[in-house]
């Protein structure tokens, strides 16, 4: 009895924290969604995004870049993980410091690196300038392509550390059994290491995806006005055209999203740990 | 026991509301911009003001549309003395009873401003104080030739340099009204002006926001942009090599206006101050400082100066005013609109 006192003394603060700057707001965003110009409910911001070919599209390149996005993040994370994972525990530490190291930095500030780097004049499109492969006038920035870039940058770590986490408890002897039974070093990784990382790459990509599908600084920065993504959709609405109705109904929109994309996950990892 | 602590305090209150008033200066409650705006607003106006009255102004920070949220919130028992718009928020607010008409005879200084500028006090609405005019940003270094007609945008001259904003941002939305009337619409029909920008689209990089705007003359070799005045001196305090040009079409514009806000104490007060704004040396002060143009016409500016603000009868009359209240009608679709039109 005392023990479950304590721990709710000890919860308490988070969970009024919690209650307080998410769940209230939760439920605002919620009702907003469905009142309707007169106060009433209504299904009308819901009607407005779903049957207007514009904001399908929103939601199509929202979806169509974050796969890409979390595509590469996972193709690019799980040799940079295995390396990791087998390397001496020194070079894996400052492998780790170098991967943690740009999250230090802020994400606005890191895609206005990007910005140099992509933009007229900039590192590639001068490099490829003078290469001969492209006019003087090119330019990556309000590309799709930048923004794939930017947020392959910003979401890499989340996934190289997730796979890592699992490799780092793959057994050593499983790949030593199976060179020694003849097979290949990339037959070992693609019969052995990748099965056993699944679930880290499952994880690490699952994250990469639901933070891509909401992110918003990197895509409207790097993106700019001409590429909406779902959540530049939503700012739009809610700071410039101030339709809070319509942005509460795309957020409630985006965040049913995001639950279905985590539904198998959480199922998988459920069974798993409980 | 209690009661008789309340009792007391009460006598307290009663006293120091008594004694406070002659001991206190009178107070004025006014709304500014912030950032640069409200430094220069300090300065020129609330500073010199409150030294030349020996008042106090207290100043609080709020653009425009929040101003008049918070002046509908406040209906009851109003704020401000007095409230600065710079959207056309007073024609709302005028019609809405929550600021007070001034008469010209009023203000010392109505006599000497352009009829544009008083043209408002009739309908209840406060005086012009300056005015942001909207015409051609262009890069005289780069540019093959200096613009002169809002039509010149269309220029195959100027392909792949040319820069618009998006209508979310109220120069944006301004500039893209003057396209529109400049190939035959108005803003109950956009249709031309929508037709006008899809064919600029492909060659013409679309921004939201100021900096980005100059990232574009800085970085990415960018020659002509419809935008405001005072952003093209910005642009060349930062050592870029930008000119401003009126579009022989005519200049459309951001008011800004001062108001006398309904329902307060103060009115006397509130109108010296309004006046103050009006008068030929405050208005020189903000063409110098932020190359707002004056509506005093006995503001003097020296030559420089003269060129890069709208001045002189024969400029103030190029300048046109799109009805603020269709404008806030339109707005939201509009927006969206132009968001489907330029989405790739």
């Amino acid at each position: 009895m005392r023990d479950r006192i304590e721990d709710i003394a000890l919860a308490g603060p988070g969970i009024l924290l919690l209650a307080l700057a998410f769940v209230l707001p939760l439920v605002e965003m919620l009702r907003l969604s469905i009142v309707g110009a007169d106060g009433g409910v209504t299904a009308e911001h819901f009607v407005r995004f779903l049957s207007d070919p514009y904001y399908l599209g929103v939601v199509w390149r929202t979806i169509y870049l974050s796969l890409l996005i979390t595509i590469i993040c996972a193709a690019v994370g799980f040799p940079l993980a295995y390396v990791m994972a087998r390397v001496s525990p020194q070079m894996r530490l400052w492998l780790i410091v170098l991967i943690i190291l740009p999250l230090m930095t802020s994400v606005v500030v890191r895609t206005f690196g990007w910005m140099v780097v992509l933009g007229r004049g900039g590192l590639i499109p001068f490099s490829l300038w003078k290469l001969g492969f492209v006019g003087r006038n090119f330019t990556l920035m309000h590309t799709e392509a930048a923004i794939v870039i930017g947020m392959v940058q910003v979401l890499l770590p989340f996934t190289a550390l997730s796979i890592l986490g699992v490799v780092m408890k793959i057994d050593r002897r499983l790949e030593e059994a199976a060179r020694t039974m003849g097979a290949s070093f990339l037959a070992t990784l693609r019969s052995v290491v990748l099965p056993l990382a699944m679930p880290g790459i499952l994880a690490g990509s699952l994250l990469a995806f639901t933070l891509s599908v909401s992110s918003f600084v990197t895509p409207s920065l790097l993106g700019g006005v001409r590429l909406p993504v779902v959540a530049s959709s939503i700012y739009d609405a809610a700071t410039k055209t101030l339709e809070w109705n319509f942005a509460a109904a795309q957020s409630v929109i985006l965040l049913i999203g995001v639950l279905l994309a985590l539904t198998p996950y959480i199922r998988l990892s459920g069974r798993r740990h409980g | 026991m209690f009661a008789r602590v309340s009792q007391f305090a009460a006598a307290l209150a009663v006293a120091t509301a008594l004694v406070t008033p002659a001991a206190a200066k009178d107070k004025l409650v006014i709304n500014s911009y912030g950032g640069a705006y409200e430094q220069i607003h300090r300065k020129l106006v609330i500073e010199p003001f409150m030294k030349k009255y020996d008042v106090d102004v207290q100043v609080v920070t709020a653009y425009s549309a929040d101003a008049l949220a918070q002046l509908r919130a406040q209906k009851a028992s109003p704020q401000f003395d007095v409230i600065h718009f710079s959207g056309g928020q007073e024609v709302v607010a005028a019609r809405e009873g929550l600021i007070s008409p001034v008469k010209a005879e009023e203000l010392p200084n109505a006599k000497d401003l352009y009829p544009f500028a008083t043209e408002g006090l009739s309908r209840g609405e406060g005086p012009v104080h300056a005015v942001a005019a909207i015409g051609l940003l262009y890069n005289k270094d780069k540019a093959p030739k200096k613009p002169a007609r809002w039509a010149d945008l269309w220029d195959p001259a100027y392909k792949d340099h040319i820069v618009l904003t998006d209508l979310s941002n109220s120069y944006g939305l301004l500039g893209f009204l003057m396209m529109n009337k400049v190939k035959g619409g108005d803003i109950k029909n956009p249709e031309p002006g929508f037709t006008a920008v899809k064919d600029l689209l492909d060659s013409a990089v679309v921004v939201s926001t100021s900096p980005e705007m100059q990232q574009n003359f800085a970085q990415n070799d960018a020659w002509v942009a419809p935008y405001a005045q005072d952003y093209a001196y910005t642009l060349r305090k930062a050592g870029l090599p930008i000119e401003f040009v009126q579009g022989a079409e005519g200049t459309p514009a951001v008011y800004l206006t001062a108001n006398l806000v309904a329902n307060r104490p103060n009115h006397d007060l509130a109108k010296k101050f309004i006046d103050f704004s009006l008068s030929a040396e405050v208005q020189e002060g903000w063409a110098r400082e932020l190359r707002y143009s004056p509506t005093n016409k006995a503001t003097k500016l020296d030559d420089t100066l003269a060129k890069e603000v709208v001045y002189g009868e024969q400029a103030v009359s190029g300048l046109i005013r799109f009805d603020p209240v269709e404008v806030d009608a339109a707005r939201a679709s509009l927006v969206e609109r132009w968001k489907k039109l330029i989405a790739r």
